[in-house]
């Protein structure tokens, strides 16, 4: 599937100098889904680090950042056959499935209505959240490409990704209508696509 | 192309859905229109690859340890075929596994577990690795046994917040705890223990600010699964753990003990 036609030139060359080829991964996964261990090792240690990153951008609590990472790669491992090449590439089912999950996690630990509650008052962590990307790895582009963005594109997306809000949150701690929050992010994401060239 | 409106609203949600930022309501009412939406599928299959990048970017040092866990957990893990195993996955199961991190945590278990044995004992052997939520084909055929044996068990299985755990045993099986924390019980079923001559049994004990007390003895088990056991009784700061004692039993732990869930 393609949703954009011309970022095929664009992935090529992230295939060339990523060190994680896409074709890489899909060949591990296959063997992962026919019970191979040590291509779950090698998957193991391309994506549970991503993993653990953006459960603990969510979750913030190392403890249970850990038990969650787990939980993950462990369904990466049970669910490896129900991979769909044509629905994306390895790394972004691992990862959806890590922020989902942590995401879930910290919404049914804190009542929905006792974090609306604190948001109120949250400072809002932006700097933590840009410098823990600025200070990872390959991330240069990632800042490159989140800094293109407007202020309030970015702000929900930092906000909505990194800390786990919902958009309705999002709205109320930029103190910016709902309809506008929903197309920002959504208007980010495509920016985001576009400029790291990874389209489908 | 012909957009109506309520097609216009939902699909205002495609950002937000891509980065789980909906609440579980609107992430259903999303999916709903997913599934008749093929431009939708196909938006937000290129936007998660976006937000894999997102993701990626925060990869850290994993800690110490959790490789060698979840690589053991693995091995002793069943994997789904590839077609759909939708019938084995009970809107039940399902439930315990979302609120089982919930359950523990309100129980004063953190949900850590450690080996605590000694290096000389037979016990040792064994290394105890963490699963959380993970549920597989033995486990559940394990529990459904469970469900049909007693009727002191079906009241913990079938509470409202009964939550599920299992513990993966490397080289030594796996241990299945179904919990219910308004009926402060919870129900202890263990598949492939390491065998015991048969002057010694496994013996369950709750340990916490009530002191230490004997659960019982894991019956002999038949076929490699071992229980169920109930422990009732259980209260905030408990500990279960389990030892290798004489097989009539012991009044305390005499042995180190092998399976422990500690704060």
């Amino acid at each position: 599937m393609r949703a954009s036609g011309s970022q095929e030139p664009k992935r090529r060359r992230r295939a060339a100098d990523g060190a994680s080829p896409r074709d890489d991964l899909e060949a591990q996964i296959g063997l992962v889904a026919r019970g191979d261990g040590a291509a779950f090792d090698a998957l193991f240690e391309r994506l549970a680090p991503s993993v653990f990153g953006v459960v603990k951008s969510v979750i913030r609590d190392p403890a249970q950042s850990e038990e969650v990472t787990q939980e993950v790669m462990l369904e990466v491992w049970r669910t490896a056959a129900k991979f769909d090449p044509g629905r994306g590439s390895v790394t972004a089912w691992v990862v959806t499935m890590a922020h989902r999950r942590a995401v879930d996690r910290v919404r049914s630990v804190q009542k929905e209505a006792e974090r609306e509650r604190r948001i109120a008052t949250e400072e809002v962590p932006f700097d933590e959240v840009t410098e823990a990307v600025e200070s990872s790895l390959e991330r240069e582009r990632v800042r490159r490409c989140v800094n293109s963005l407007t202020d309030v594109q970015r702000e929900s997306l930092i906000l909505a990704y990194y800390r786990g809000y919902t958009y309705s949150q999002v709205a109320s701690l930029l103190g910016v209508p709902i309809g506008t929050v929903k197309t920002r992010m959504r208007d980010a994401l495509i920016r985001m696509r576009d400029c790291l060239g990874v389209a489908e | 192309m012909k957009i109506t409106s309520r097609q216009t609203d939902a699909h205002t949600l495609v950002g937000a859905y891509a980065i789980d930022a909906i609440t579980t309501r609107d992430r259903k009412r999303f999916e709903r229109h997913l599934a008749g939406c093929e431009e939708c599928a196909r938006e937000i299959a290129g936007l998660r690859e976006a937000t894999a990048m997102l993701g990626a970017a925060t990869a850290q040092p994993l800690p110490a340890g959790l490789k060698e866990r979840v690589m053991a957990v693995a091995e002793v893990t069943r994997q789904q075929p590839p077609v759909e195993e939708q019938a084995a996955r009970t809107g039940t199961w399902a439930a315990l596994r979302g609120t089982f991190g919930i359950w523990l945590r309100s129980l004063g278990w953190p949900g850590r577990l450690t080996l605590a044995a000694g290096a000389t004992a037979a016990a040792a052997v064994l290394a105890i690795a963490v699963v959380f939520g993970v549920t597989n084909g033995s486990m559940q055929q394990q529990l459904k046994q469970v469900r049909a044996s007693d009727r002191q068990i079906a009241v913990v299985l079938t509470a409202q917040d009964a939550s599920m755990m299992t513990r993966a045993v490397t080289g030594g099986g796996t241990v299945t705890i179904v919990m219910s924390n308004t009926r402060h019980a919870l129900v202890f079923t263990a598949k492939g223990l390491r065998p015991l001559p048969a002057s010694r049994g496994y013996e369950l004990w709750l340990t916490g600010p009530a002191g230490t007390r004997p659960v019982g003895m894991l019956p002999a088990g038949s076929d490699g699964v071992t229980g169920p056991v109930v422990a009732s009784g259980v209260s905030a700061g408990d500990h279960l753990a389990l030892t290798d004692e004489p097989a009539r039993g012991s009044a305390r732990p005499t042995t180190p003990m092998m399976l422990y869930i500690a704060p």
